[in-house]
């Protein structure tokens, strides 16, 4: 990247920066249509200057452009809304877009476990809880962000610092025509016409099972111990509880 | 084809907008959402890298940080249902006792 690019690059970070710095929530006066416009404005360069990069405009790089540009703003919502429901249903959005890019990317087995896994599992989780833990009206602390202006000047400085040294990497070949067995030694030898899932699946259970392994392991923990965190003694109906004398109380052991 | 700085450049971008988030903003489940946009940056990253390197060894990072994310939600949910049933709030600063 040069100079001159990367200072237009941070000139346009900065102008994001203070457009995001108006849209999130505070008290006094709504600066909402100023900071939008900001960012807006700070959205279509950031775009106008990646494109210009791109000499050969095909049909991916359309597709790259138009997602990435559903992905940034609808995360710049996510962390700016002031109702998280709308947050929760703005990630959707930054999750499906990512799931575009992905497929862009030639990634499609891990874009269709995104959108399964995080649009379908974890979402709806997040909405119930919610909707469980939902105050009436709208909270103080969702209109009043803490700190905005220290918040979005450690952004800018990490986005800066990040584009700052993402350097230029060159346009990669299409990842098809190059044989995965070839980057891992130990890889089994697939079909040349084996497509993306059957070659994530060759590199999992090649190089990685102990990480599969520890990855289900991971799970069946996280799971008990949600159970174990939100469990409630509810009485029975009818049921008393008789005192136990001192020393009985450990050697009763009942599952929950 | 936009080649790997785009992808790198965007999500730096997705990484960043989750750190002001998480930051900046008081409601507990929206702090957690902002680190699901971060994951969403390292997720773009991992798959530019591999597409790079011509090695599915980033696709596969990919699906290993999905479970963590998995994991995360899970346990973060059902620490957040735990909390509000203590305070009977979202806030993250009432939780600030240590604060000084």
């Amino acid at each position: 990247m040069t100079p001159t690019s990367a200072f237009i690059l941070y000139a346009i970070f900065a102008f994001g920066a203070a457009g995001l710095y108006l849209l999130l929530p505070q008290p006094g006066r709504s600066r909402t249509l100023i900071g939008g416009l900001l960012g807006l404005g700070a959205l279509v360069c950031f775009f106008l200057l990646l494109g210009a990069r791109v000499i050969r405009a095909d049909s991916s790089a359309v597709f790259f452009y138009a997602f990435a540009a559903v992905a940034v703003a609808a995360a710049a919502r996510v962390i700016t809304h002031p109702k998280p429901v709308y947050s929760a249903v703005y990630f959707v959005l930054v999750v499906l877009a990512v799931a575009a890019l992905l497929l862009v990317q030639e990634a499609e087995f891990l874009a269709v476990a995104l959108v399964i896994i995080y649009a379908g599992a974890i979402m709806v989780t997040y909405l119930f809880v919610i909707m469980l833990a939902q105050q009436a009206g709208s909270p103080v602390y969702d209109r009043h962000a803490r700190e905005p202006f220290v918040a979005v000047f450690a952004g800018f400085l990490l986005m800066s610092a990040i584009a700052g040294r993402a350097g230029d990497y060159p346009v990669p070949e299409r990842l098809e025509s190059i044989p995965v067995s070839a980057s891992a030694p130990d890889a089994p030898v697939l079909p040349p016409e084996a497509g993306n899932t059957m070659q994530i699946g060759a590199v999992l259970m090649a190089r990685y099972v102990v990480v599969v392994e520890l990855g289900g392991v991971l799970l069946l923990v996280a799971m008990i111990g949600a159970v174990a965190m939100l469990r409630k003694r509810v009485a029975a109906e009818g049921f008393r509880a008789s005192p136990r004398p001192v020393g009985q109380v450990g050697r009763e052991v009942r599952p929950f | 084809m936009p080649g790997i700085t785009e992808y790198v450049i965007l999500g730096a971008v997705l990484f960043a907008l989750g750190v002001i988030g998480f930051l900046s903003r008081r409601n507990l489940i929206v702090i957690f959402l902002s680190t699901e946009v971060m994951f969403q940056g390292v997720v773009v990253t991992a798959v530019a890298f591999a597409r790079l390197h011509h090695q599915l060894e980033g696709q596969a990072y990919g699906l290993f940080l999905l479970v963590i994310a998995a994991v995360e939600a899970g346990l973060f949910l059902g620490m957040v249902m735990l909390l509000y049933r203590r305070r009977d709030t979202l806030d993250a600063q009432v939780w600030s006792v240590m604060h000084g």
